[in-house]
Order: C-alpha cells, then sequence, then structure tokens
C-alpha cells in the first residue's frame, strides 16, 4: 500500500515511498488543467493526478538536464528560454518547441515594451533614476 | 522566493503552475543547473501545460476503450510504455507499484467480462 501523504503540508522525512510535496507541481493546479482537456462528465482518479503531478516533475527534470548540458558544453553558466525549447526539440516534443518559441517571443516583446515604459518614466522623475542601469 | 520585477511583472497573464516551484524542480534536476533565467520558468509553465494536456488526452483515449468514464493510474502508464516521446517516464510509471483497482472499477470489470 502506498504511504501517500494526501494533504498540502510539504516534505515529509517517512520512509517508504513518500511524495516530497516541495519537489512536485500542486495537485490543484495538475487537476485542473487536466480537467481542462477532457469532456465535462470525465472523471480523474486521485492516483491518477498523483502519478501525473510526479511525470511533469520528470518531464521539468530531464528536460532541463538535456538544456543545462547545453549551456555547460557552450561554456554559458545561465540556462534561458531558448535552451528550453531547443532540449525540448531535441528530445522529441517538436509539437511543443514551436508554439514555445512563439510564446517567448511574445512574452520577450512584453518585457522589452515594460522595460522602455520603465525608462520613459524615470526619465520624467529624475530623482527615480537612480534605480535604473542606465546612468553613469 | 521572490525576485521583484521578473515573476510580478509579466503582462501575459497568472500561470497555471506556480514559477517558484518550477524553478526549485529545475535547481533540483542536477548540480550543473546553476543558474536560470527568469524566462525559462515561463517557458516551462507552458510546457508542462502541453504535456499534461497531451498525456491526460492520449491516456483519456484508453479509458474510454475500454468504456470506462473514470481516468485511472494504468491508462496514464498504458499510455506512457505505448509512446515513444514518454519513454523516459516508463521506470516512473511502472515502479510506481500498480494494480491500484478500486473495488468499484473490480465489480465492474466482472460484471463487464
Amino acid at each position: 500500500m502506498d504511504n501517500v501523504v494526501g494533504g498540502a503540508s510539504g516534505s515529509s522525512n517517512e520512509e517508504g515511498g513518500i511524495r516530497d510535496h516541495d519537489k512536485l507541481l500542486p495537485i490543484a493546479n495538475v487537476g485542473r488543467i487536466m480537467k481542462q482537456i477532457l469532456p465535462p462528465n470525465a472523471k480523474i482518479s486521485k492516483e491518477a493526478k498523483e502519478i501525473m503531478q510526479e511525470c511533469v516533475t520528470e518531464f521539468i527534470s530531464f528536460v532541463t538536464s538535456e538544456a543545462s548540458d547545453k549551456c555547460r558544453k557552450e561554456r554559458r553558466k545561465t540556462v534561458n528560454g531558448d535552451d528550453v525549447c531547443w532540449a525540448l526539440g531535441a528530445l522529441g516534443f517538436d509539437d511543443y518547441a514551436g508554439p514555445l518559441r512563439r510564446y517567448l517571443h511574445k512574452f520577450r516583446e512584453i518585457e522589452g515594451d515594460r522595460a522602455n515604459q520603465e525608462r520613459a518614466r524615470t526619465n520624467d522623475h529624475p530623482e527615480a533614476s537612480r534605480l535604473t542601469d542606465d546612468n553613469p | 522566493m521572490r525576485q521583484a520585477g521578473i515573476y510580478s511583472g509579466i503582462r501575459s497573464g497568472p500561470h497555471a503552475l506556480p514559477l517558484a516551484r518550477i524553478k526549485k524542480i529545475m535547481k533540483q534536476s542536477g548540480d550543473e543547473v546553476k543558474m536560470i533565467s527568469g524566462e525559462a520558468p515561463i517557458v516551462f509553465a507552458k510546457a508542462c501545460e502541453l504535456f499534461i494536456k497531451e498525456l491526460t488526452q492520449k491516456s483519456w483515449n484508453v479509458t474510454i476503450q475500454g468504456k470506462r468514464r473514470i481516468l485511472h493510474k494504468d491508462d496514464v502508464a498504458s499510455t506512457v510504455v505505448s509512446t515513444d516521446v514518454f519513454d523516459f517516464l516508463a521506470s516512473l510509471v511502472s515502479g510506481d507499484c500498480s494494480e491500484q483497482v478500486s473495488p468499484v472499477e473490480k465489480e465492474v470489470a466482472i460484471l463487464e467480462s
């Protein structure tokens, strides 16, 4: 019998297959995403949600290892969004890589706009400009 | 873990999965993972959604084939072993000691045989 900790509390040190909640994505979030793709009358067993939690976590580790390996070979210290997209393609998740690249570029655009807005704002208020990197 | 500006500044809206947790899992994947850019967990949040949806959808097909309406762990395990791209999960789903058929499903199985 599995010793499954059902509660939302953090990690546990008990023996025998305890699931460390700090290392897993929250079951509520995972369950919600699963529900989104299923018909309204579908039901999901608790064990199915739990195995999905573990699978997603493994997915993150698996892809991250590949991405960080690439960074190491290229002597870069920081794993960035492009590395994650590349790793997804390299590991067979080609269907994800395309849409995610577009998502990433959109995000960068938005962040770029936001940074420009910040810059414009601090130019109007010189006393705030010491918060930015731009000043000599 | 708070990083003002990175997580709070994203206009793309609330994410379906917590970025800080994703980052933690990334860091735990290996010692050689040193620094992670702010955008990497954001890409992963989306990638994980796609992953969960794909695995769930395919698992549900197995559920339907079994004429059931409850998605069970074994349906996920079945999908993992029969899909190449999910090979990395094979030991995770098998090591996870299988036969957790609920009494209700057992009854249904008996009635249907």
